[in-house]
């Protein structure tokens, strides 16, 4: 089952990182700039009395992965009725779709913390611990966000009937608002642990689409 | 696991419903306009509030209900429409019987304001040391920034980030020595080159000791405020007026607003009640009186105070009843956090 959803999404994975990296990299070039032009001083003062964080950049790079990884995996399942197929495997439906969305959450959070660790290993030589924490903090929230548009795009997508998939985009797109209505930077600390637990929670709404396809809705 | 998947989302609906409901109510019903703009004046000796009617024309109403016109509100409150009247030729030569300039005025003028969404917050516990008495007259930001941790102060350069040891522990040992008790509980500070003068930092130390810490030439500059032990202090505001008139603000345990003195005395005002946490503050003052305005849930409280030894002239209450209706929310116009509350 992994290896079938590797061979499927391997291109796509690749891109996703180099183009996330990228965005990461560009986002440490900005910092590396304002570093080389005023000094590292003014990086941190502008840090320390704008709260600029340099990493602004990324708010909804992780949303377009999520949203694009869903629909690398999924679409084609549903185009050429490989579903069908898949769940046709002597193996619970439910563990079959638990470990296709399992593979992708791997992936996505593997792609996370390559990113992160890409942030980290220039911000931790140039900022304080208080600065480049709080950047690392800002943009934690917004990469639970990109995981939580792959996991509601794999509901939607996976949803059988075209009524019940409008109403699953509805309620994607106010549950998305959860991971982007604060601007402030590090404003979602408290929350990160729930909002953590709440995007893995939303794994089981693809149950909810597989039992639908499996009893014929239309 | 399709009742859990059920579960979920039924729980997803339901936050949806509890959050977005109220506020698709709110959104589109029209806000009431809560503060009104008022000040207290001295020749008056009554606040002047402005008010707008239904055509937006602007009436200036005394608590009487008595109507000033624009130019007699003007000469009511000579210190806050001082260039009106210098444009006009209308200043006076002195107000309540004391010789005063414009130029006085502009000096001993003060407007503070304070917002609970600027301390609730993860603000970044580093600070800039400025040079509090420069060669040149322009001040300059500093190639370090502190820290307080609980062992003491430690400085890092921005250049390097690395710890500078010796001005840490000289920092340090002159806080000991002034009786601090690391960590601190409370930083308050403008680290801003853009100003006339600086004061460093008021700080409040692990037992509540507030302290004022700067740097001069150099070296460490460390005082201790006489706090009575009766109180215990849980907020400092470090203000920088131009008149040098006072060091800031502090607010205690009981919610009891202080004045900090130039002798590092603390000043009790008469006003009655100000939580930092929840309240807006806004402070307009002048030589002879200041005008404090505080927002909180149930309505607007207007103090006319008098600026010399800042006890309660005359008292405004404005009460409102908040007509929007509650349901979940994740942010606040308070606070600058992000979660679920009601």
């Amino acid at each position: 089952m992994y290896y079938k959803e590797w061979i499927k999404t391997r291109w796509y994975l690749l891109l996703m990182f180099l183009i996330t990296s990228g965005f990461a990299g560009y986002s440490l070039l900005r910092l590396h700039r304002v570093a080389a032009l005023n000094g590292i001083d003014h990086a941190w003062i502008v840090m320390l009395t704008h709260d600029v964080v340099f990493v602004d950049l990324l708010k909804f790079v992780p949303l377009v992965a999520g949203l694009l990884l869903a629909l690398v995996q999924f679409v084609p399942e549903m185009y050429h009725k490989c579903l069908k197929l898949t769940l046709h495997l002597p193996v619970s439906h439910l563990t079959v779709i638990t470990q296709m969305l399992g593979f992708g959450v791997v992936a996505f959070i593997t792609c996370s913390i390559l990113n992160f660790l890409l942030l980290w290993s220039y911000m931790h030589h140039v900022l304080a611990f208080e600065l480049w924490s709080r950047c690392l903090l800002t943009a934690l929230p917004w990469y639970l966000g990109g995981l939580a548009a792959y996991l509601l795009g794999a509901w939607t997508i996976l949803e059988p009937a075209w009524g019940r998939r409008v109403f699953n985009l509805l309620v994607s797109l106010l549950v998305m608002k959860i991971y982007f209505i604060s601007d402030a930077p590090a404003s979602y600390n408290s929350f990160l642990p729930a909002l953590s637990v709440f995007t893995l929670a939303l794994l089981t709404l693809s149950w909810i689409s597989v039992a639908r396809f499996k009893e014929g809705k239309e | 696991m399709r009742k859990l998947a059920n579960f979920v989302l039924g729980f997803i609906l339901l936050v949806l419903v509890v959050w977005q409901f109220p506020w698709v109510i709110n959104f589109l019903s029209t806000p009431d306009s809560h503060s009104t703009f008022a000040l207290y004046s001295t020749a008056a000796d009554d606040f002047i509030s402005n008010k707008m009617d239904e055509n937006k024309k602007l009436h200036r109403i005394g608590t009487d209900g008595k109507e000033y016109t624009e130019a007699e509100t003007d000469s009511l409150l000579p210190c806050f429409y001082m260039r009106q009247l210098v444009a006009d030729g209308r200043f006076p030569d002195s107000i309540q019987g004391e010789a005063i300039t414009p130029h006085e005025v502009q000096q001993t003028n003060v407007m503070i304001r304070l917002n609970p969404r600027d301390i609730n917050g993860n603000n970044i516990q580093l600070y800039p040391l400025l040079e509090s008495m420069p060669k040149r007259v322009d001040l300059e930001m500093p190639d370090d920034v502190f820290r307080i941790t609980s062992k003491g102060v430690e400085f890092i350069k921005m250049e390097t980030n690395e710890v500078k040891q010796a001005k840490s522990e000289r920092f340090t040992e002159a806080l000991r020595e002034k009786g601090f008790q690391f960590p601190s509980l409370w930083i308050s500070g403008d680290p801003s080159v853009r100003k006339a003068y600086d004061e460093g930092y008021l700080m409040l130390d692990a037992k509540h000791q507030l302290f004022h810490f700067k740097r001069c030439v150099g070296r460490p500059f460390v005082r201790t405020f006489a706090v009575p032990d009766s109180i215990i202090l849980t907020h400092v505001f470090a203000i920088e007026p131009s008149a040098h008139q006072f060091r800031g603000l502090a607010v205690d345990t009981e919610n009891r607003l202080y004045v900090l003195t130039p002798d590092y005395q603390l000043v009790l005002t008469g006003v009655k009640q100000f939580q930092p946490k929840t309240d807006r503050l806004m402070i307009i003052g002048n030589k002879f009186d200041w005008t404090v305005t505080i927002v909180d849930a149930h309505g607007v409280h207007y103090s006319a105070l008098d600026a010399s030894d800042y006890h309660l002239i005359r008292q405004m209450d404005i009460s409102f009843e908040n007509s929007s209706i509650s349901g979940l929310h994740f942010t606040s116009r308070d606070d600058k956090f992000c979660y679920p509350r009601f």
